[in-house]
């Protein structure tokens, strides 16, 4: 199933803080999406995943998600959103409970998923007891879970210091390597994008506009720490941002 | 037979010195005390003293300390903030007496046949559903303020004399029980005539028998002080006595006897009584209420033992105070012993 | 640097940090106790400041021997149960309602304030009127009492509920239901559970006020009765039945919490 983003604009009040944003996300692939802050990123995201609409444009899915998705769009947050109340397990079955998984069906997807993201020794653990880059894991396997046809990954290792962060990132290729799945990816760090993007799409700021998608064909269990393809395109795409971001930096904030 | 013990030997004592005392002049002039009072006529005693200048003839300087209700007036009174009252005997007040805080030195309002008195009631709700009697109560709800209050007793002895049992309700106040009684979620109760008269031609309630027919010469309220004042301060107690005594023979004369102008009592009573009512809707209420105050402060100690042990018997206060503990019988002349 | 001239760094961080000794709460009640005692023996308090802690505990014994204890204490537990029952359970649902829905929360807000400081028992003869002077008003009375405090922490709770736990929720195409259920009730649960500490002491006070009328049995009766004959070892023995029952709730809601809000840090 492909998304395609037809003419996106938004506006808060007579704040305009998107304008004409037409996107292709095709099927298999990790569409990252960078800009500097307020440029709207994760508001983009969020009409993606019908959390919040745009004033103007459409966002459409093309195409039927695969069988056996439960949630065709699913979301990976910057703060995991994990229920503190409840156990990993119980944060995965969460989602599956009302499909009306439960029982050995749900325990059959919940074990996959969690030897996917190596947590099976952690499935009666707590939130409280793991640390961020577990949470994020859990996360991710609560994604998994529910087979989703695009995950919106909102900056999902923001949060975490730089070594997990590489971890983690090895982990997506690691996933996605094994089974290719499609991602929209919004992060404001560019190793991130280069690492983990297909297509690196480039937001100016407000209103946001596409400035420029940047493609990089390098297959993604080639890409290492610190390649210098990599850096090449990471040079180029700061080199595209660095005045955007001078200028939102030195912005009013309006809101 | 004449129980000795050290109290009534510490009181006779006290009595000694004090009446050694009163041959001189006793009290210097216009000494300030206070003296609760509720704004009942029962409490006219004061009232008129203190008008027509009888405390002052008696060199005090009264101020009145008015209460909502009888229990908290005999807390002022062992605390000291309060020097003289007139109230009904509660259990409380046993209480206070027993832990040698207050005394009852006289007695004020009492039954007394001829004279319209309190009475028992029972609800228009109970009645129309068959309870003509005080006898059919049996086992229904009797209203009272509290346990150990003076409806309490006037309950239970009625409850005794007709052999049966109720169940007492308490429901803190006159008013509340007024309620009570009228949407006929309490089934019986006494109160004083000037309440129950109106009400029951009204059709609220049915009065169905005098208090004096169950409780004949009953000492409803006493005049009591700390036991500080009763043991220490003889003449000043003395001269408060004087003054009240003088209150009662003029409220006696003028609503009872017919000797004096009632009119003119009427006006006095009302500035301390109904107070919120103009006058001539005032008057009917304060006529009404016309009860026999004591001559004399006499207190019928005979009442006030058949109450003490009354209190005792429910359990309600110690069984071992005696009449002695509650009453300091030196400074009125006693009936009934 | 010279050797000389190096000296430590004096340590000026430390304290505001309270903690809970244990023992020492034990030690203060024993001594105030033992300081009554000793006052009213050598009569340095009198008998009409306090009574004296022995006696109290006499009375206690007896009241216990008689049976009497039970007599007075069946009546209020069940007051208390039910009254705080309906009270909470109404409290939680409107608070829920009101942390959820714009209307309902615009409705009821205002009204909530206006009648949390109204104080229950001067509306009591009302209750009497609505409900009779039967267990009906006694449990209007603790309900009412109770009501209030639970909805205000209610709400509250359910406002602070982390809304991107929500928004997970939706993300995941979860029922509204299953957000209110699994996700909106477990996550304001330590904040209605600190509300009900509250809100069931008030009903413990309430208890008093709810047996002025019409009660023969019951604690707050007892005490009223006892109040009433300025019995004051009474008094003292049915005020110590009522902290004790506060000490009990408030470790039962100590205990629930330990068992529902294992998660918490």
């Amino acid at each position: 199933m492909d998304i395609r983003l037809d003419g996106i604009g938004h506006a808060y009040d007579d704040f305009e803080v998107m304008r004409d944003i037409d996107l292709e996300i095709p099927t298999g692939q990790i569409v990252c999406i960078v800009g500097p802050s307020g440029c709207g990123k994760s508001t983009l995201l969020r009409f993606i995943g019908g959390l919040e609409q745009p004033k103007k444009g459409r966002v459409l899915q093309v195409g039927a998600p695969p069988a056996g998705c439960l949630n065709p769009l699913t979301y990976i947050f910057q703060d995991f959103a994990l229920l503190p109340w409840r156990t990993v397990w119980g944060n995965i079955s969460l989602v599956l409970e009302d499909h009306g998984i439960r029982g050995a069906a749900a325990k059959d997807i919940i074990d996959d998923v969690l030897a996917r993201t190596k947590l099976s020794d952690f499935a009666e653990a707590l939130p409280k007891q793991l640390s961020g880059g577990m949470k994020q894991r859990v996360a991710i396997a609560r994604a998994l879970a529910v087979k989703p046809a695009v995950m919106l990954m909102d900056e999902p290792l923001s949060a975490l210091d730089s070594q997990t962060r590489e971890l983690l990132m090895d982990d997506l290729v690691d996933l996605w390597t094994r089974q290719p799945f499609t991602a929209v990816y919004v992060t404001h760090n560019l190793a991130e994008a280069v690492r983990l993007g297909h297509k690196v799409v480039v937001l100016s700021r407000r209103p946001g506009q596409i400035r420029e998608v940047v493609t990089i064909d390098k297959p993604l269990a080639a890409r290492e720490f610190s390649d210098p393809d990599l850096d090449r395109y990471q040079k180029d795409l700061w080199h595209l941002m660095r005045e955007e971001a001078r200028a939102a930096d030195a912005e009013l904030i309006h809101v | 037979m004449i129980t000795f013990n050290r109290r009534k030997a510490l009181a006779l004592m006290g009595g000694t010195v004090a009446a050694s005392g009163l041959a001189a002049p006793a009290l210097a002039a216009n000494k300030k005390i206070k003296v609760g009072a509720l704004r009942f006529t029962s409490h006219s005693g004061s009232f008129i003293a203190l008008e027509r200048g009888y405390f002052a003839d008696a060199g005090l300087d009264v101020e009145f300390e008015f209460f909502q209700a009888a229990q908290p007036m005999a807390v002022a009174i062992a605390s000291g903030d309060v020097d003289y009252a007139v109230t009904a005997i509660s259990g409380g007040l046993i209480s206070l007496a027993d832990k040698g805080a207050i005394k009852v030195i006289g007695g004020a309002l009492q039954e007394e046949g001829g004279i319209d008195g309190q009475k028992y009631l029972i609800s228009d709700a109970a009645y129309q559903a068959g309870i003509k009697t005080l006898k059919d109560l049996d086992g229904r709800k009797y209203a009272v303020t509290q346990a150990g209050s003076s409806f309490h007793y006037m309950g239970s002895k009625m409850a005794e004399a007709e052999g049966i049992t109720l169940q007492f309700t308490p429901l803190q106040k006159v008013g509340a029980i007024i309620g009570a009684m009228k949407s006929g979620q309490v089934d019986g109760w006494s109160i004083v005539p000037h309440i129950a008269k109106p009400l029951a031609a009204a059709g609220a309630w049915h009065m169905v028998a005098n208090v004096s027919d169950y409780i004949p010469n009953y000492q409803v309220t006493t005049v009591f002080t700390s036991a500080k004042n009763a043991a220490e301060e003889r003449g000043q107690t003395e001269a408060f006595l004087n003054g009240f005594k003088r209150g009662v023979d003029d409220y006696a004369a003028a609503m009872i006897d017919g000797t004096a102008d009632q009119d003119a009592m009427v006006e006095l009573i009302h500035k301390y009584v109904y107070t919120d009512r103009p006058l001539e809707k005032a008057a009917p209420s304060i006529i009404n209420g016309t009860m026999r105050l004591s001559t004399g402060a006499a207190l019928n100690v005979a009442s006030v033992q058949d109450q003490l042990s009354w209190f005792q018997s429910e359990g309600l206060v110690d069984s071992d105070i005696t009449l002695d503990t509650l009453v300091d019988s030196s400074y009125v002349e006693t009936t009934g012993a | 640097m010279s050797e000389s001239s190096a000296k430590p760094v004096s340590f000026r961080g430390g304290g505001f940090a309270p903690r809970s000794v244990r023992w020492i709460g034990v030690t203060v009640f024993v001594a105030l106790i033992l300081i009554a005692e000793w006052g009213t023996r050598s009569g340095w308090i009198s008998a009409l400041t306090l009574p004296k802690p022995s006696d109290v505990l006499d009375t206690f014994r007896e009241l216990y021997e008689s049976g009497l204890l039970f007599k007075h204490l069946g009546p209020s537990l069940s007051r208390l149960i039910v009254g705080a029952a309906i009270g909470a359970s109404v409290g939680i649902s409107v608070g829920v309602l009101i942390g959820l829905f714009s209307y309902i929360r615009s409705g009821l807000v205002p009204l909530v304030a206006a009648i949390f400081p109204i104080p229950k028992i001067a509306l009591l003869p009302l209750f009497v009127i609505w409900f009779g002077i039967g267990e009906g008003s006694k449990y209007a009375l603790i309900a009412f009492g109770t009501f209030t405090p639970t909805v205000v922490a209610t709400y509250g709770a359910v406002d602070n509920v982390d809304r991107t736990l929500i928004r997970m929720g939706q993300s995941f195409g979860l029922s509204w239901w299953s957000i209110v259920r699994k996700i909106v009730l477990p996550g304001a649960m330590p904040g209605i559970l600190s509300g009900l500490r509250i809100s069931l002491a008030i009903a413990i006070i309430l208890l008093v006020a709810a047996e002025m009328l019409g009660a023969q049995y019951g604690i707050g009766a007892y005490i009223l009765e006892a109040g009433s004959l300025y019995d004051l070892e009474r008094l003292f023995a049915g005020v110590l039945i009522l902290s004790l029952l506060g000490v009990i709730v408030s470790a039962v809601i100590g205990l629930i919490e330990r068992r529902l809000l294992r998660w918490r840090i």
